[in-house]
């Protein structure tokens, strides 16, 4: 097992080399590029962009430029974004703890009620609170997250119950620890809320049809036969086998961390990765694209990484070599 | 004294969309400690029903709708849930078809097997008797830390009999418990559940398809057809004489009754629908032997030497000409 996990984490280098290789051979792919366009912004100084020419390697072929960029990554420079005039990492850190707060309170709010829901509808099969709830799951994965973001603005500014974009409020700077925490959690309710439901239909829908199969197992009839009483019949014998096809979905979600909130992030204003990563990719801001990439990549294989341990955990028919 | 398990006028009905559908009509039995009874009969006979019925293990739509059923003289036809499920394990030991669906593929051996000791014991005096359980299927003390994945199915099928027998029951339910093995092993797990029923003088009520294999070691044999018992006799009755004219087609189509070269035989027909049993006899469509009156009735059982034998060619009238 330690093994495996030293073995995989290895394996992240050349996975990353080779993610980040392509992102940037396939940036410098598109038409036009950063040079003329800074070259034309008079904000810029002529000696700032030879800074960063000689930095960066900037008048250097392609290849050579990225192999500048990596060297600068090793020492844990995430080079300067163009349109704000700091340091990459700088900006990256404070948009990057907004938007795993809000994944992670999405996540774990979505996990926390569509788990119990979804063995609540299998154990009230064929009766009306199933009926309801799958109907109402149905509406949720019909209607796109953004659409319920815009929806929740909407009834936020119409009640007045919620703040609206950012994440606080103007007393922020005179209010103490813990005004703060909550001040924050409020202006996350509405972006996390939006996230919350657009995500929870489905996972309701795969749990209660895992915990419907688990229940129809051959196994379940055996523990019946052993006399055990029905909560060991369903919280260890079906539960424990309904919840391990849930576990892989776990590990995609916690790799969509970044990027998955970007839509609700934009419509719900709240300042996290998803606005970053898109303007810096629409003004071709190199150096955060790939910074903001790296981040990314480095999620999505942890995130799988996490998933494949947890499934070994709960699965004894799985052996990690 | 009073038998280990008795079934008495045992009726089961499918409670679907439309109307009720009758699955077992009349199921009656006994079986003493100590003694095996065979309940035989093809796929879809109502077997396993019958077997699921005592413990009320039911399918939902399934219902009971007369008969009793009594273990150790206690009849389990009133008891609510709760008093079932310590019927189950305790009293009863249930055995099934195909040993690694039937264990849970994310737990230990040694866990499913412990959690169905029924008496307060220490942690352990609970592993030591899963220790000593083990040894008397025949499985090793190691197999305890296994997952059943681990093990081949005679060795699953074993530590199923083991979970079965924990709680030393008075009656053993075998449904078809060698049906998914290999002969070998089939032959292993026959002999295993011989020795312990004599060891632990258990009531063995052995389902089984395979007539040969009943034969060898029921001392009563039952037959089924259509959710009836249709002949219920000493094993070397029904066997070497069979009464009812479908036991005696399921006998004469044993490959041990060929001659090399000879035809294969099989019943002509299929197995009716319980949704759309014939009149009558349910077995009169296929019978070699039928009457008219079986077109109109359906027969009793009647008594016919030691066994009894649901067939108007065995009594309610004088025999009349068969035909066709």
């Amino acid at each position: 097992m330690r093994r495996y996990i030293v073995r995989r984490v290895l394996q992240f280098v050349p996975l990353l080399f080779g993610m980040t290789l392509l992102s940037f051979l396939i940036i410098h792919l598109a038409p036009g590029d950063y040079f003329t366009q800074l070259k034309m912004n008079p904000q810029i100084s002529p000696e700032t962009i030879a800074a960063m020419e000689r930095n960066f390697g900037l008048d250097k072929p392609v290849l050579v430029q990225y192999f500048y960029w990596v060297k600068n990554i090793l020492t844990f420079n995430l080079g300067e974004s163009f349109a704000y005039h700091v340091p990459n990492a700088f900006l990256i850190k404070e948009r990057l703890l907004n938007t795993v707060a809000l994944s992670v309170f999405s996540i774990m709010a979505t996990w926390m009620l569509a788990i119990p829901l979804g063995i609540y509808a299998a154990r009230k099969k064929g009766c009306w609170q199933e009926t309801v709830l799958s109907a109402a799951a149905y509406v949720g994965i019909s209607l796109p997250s953004f659409f319920i973001a815009m929806l929740l603005v909407f009834l936020a500014a119409r009640t007045m119950v919620l703040p609206i974009g950012g994440t606080t409020s103007i007393f922020w700077t005179g209010a103490s620890l813990w005004e703060k925490f909550v001040d924050y959690l409020r202006h996350l309710l509405l972006p996390g809320m939006a996230l919350t439901l657009a995500g929870i239909g489905s996972l309701y829908r795969l749990m209660k049809n895992n915990f419907l199969e688990a229940l129809g197992s051959p196994y379940i009839l055996t523990a019946r036969a052993k006399g055990l009483p029905p909560v060991l019949v369903l919280y260890k014998h079906a539960l424990r086998n309904a919840v391990n096809p849930m576990i892989t979905i776990f590990g995609y979600e916690l790799s969509g961390i970044l990027s998955g909130a970007a839509l609700v992030e934009i419509i719900t204003n709240w300042p996290g990765m998803g606005r970053l990563i898109l303007d810096a990719v629409l003004s071709q801001d190199l150096y955060l694209v790939m910074a903001s990439l790296l981040i990314g990549g480095f999620l999505l294989i942890l995130g799988n990484l996490i998933a494949d341990i947890l499934l070994v955990m709960a699965d004894p028919r799985i052996r990690l070599r | 004294m009073e038998k280990t398990l008795v079934v008495k006028n045992l009726a089961l009905a499918f409670h679907q969309e439309r109307r009720p559908v009758t699955i077992l009509a009349g199921v009656e039995f006994e079986i003493s400690s100590g003694e095996t009874l065979a309940l035989v009969g093809e796929s879809g006979s109502g077997k396993t029903l019958t077997a699921l019925s005592i413990v009320k293990l039911l399918p939902p739509q399934a219902r009971l709708e007369t008969g009793e059923v009594r273990l150790n003289g206690q009849s389990l036809t009133s008891l609510s849930e709760r008093e079932m499920e310590n019927i189950r394990g305790r009293q009863v030991g249930l055995v099934f078809q195909e040993p690694s669906a039937y264990l849970n593929p994310v737990f230990t051996i040694g866990n499913q097997i412990e959690e169905a000791i029924k008496s307060s014991l220490s942690r352990k005096e609970k592993k030591e008797r899963v220790a000593q359980m083990l040894a008397e299927v025949g499985l090793d003390e190691k197999h305890y830390w296994h997952y059943p994945h681990q093990l081949s199915g005679g060795m699953q099928q074993r530590a199923l009999i083991a979970m079965a027998l924990i709680n030393h029951p008075s009656l053993l339910i075998a449904d078809e418990p060698t049906t998914s093995l290999d002969v070998t092993t089939a032959v292993q797990i026959i002999s295993l559940i011989k020795t312990l029923i004599k060891k632990h003088h258990l009531a063995l009520l052995f389902i089984s398809h395979d007539i040969a294999l009943a034969h060898y070691f029921a001392d009563r044999m039952a037959v089924m057809y259509a959710g009836r018992l249709v002949e219920i006799g000493p094993t070397r009755t029904v066997f070497n004489s069979p009464r009812h004219p479908y036991t005696e087609s399921l006998i004469a189509c044993l490959p041990e009754k060929y001659k090399p070269g000879e035809k294969i035989r099989a019943i002509p027909g299929t197995v009716p629908d319980f949704a759309n049993l014939p009149s009558g006899c349910p077995f009169h469509p296929r019978c070699h032997r039928r009457m008219e009156r079986c077109f109109r009735e359906e027969p009793e059982m009647f008594p016919v030497a030691s066994a009894l034998v649901r067939c108007f060619l065995y009594g309610n009238s004088v025999a009349t000409e068969p035909g066709n």
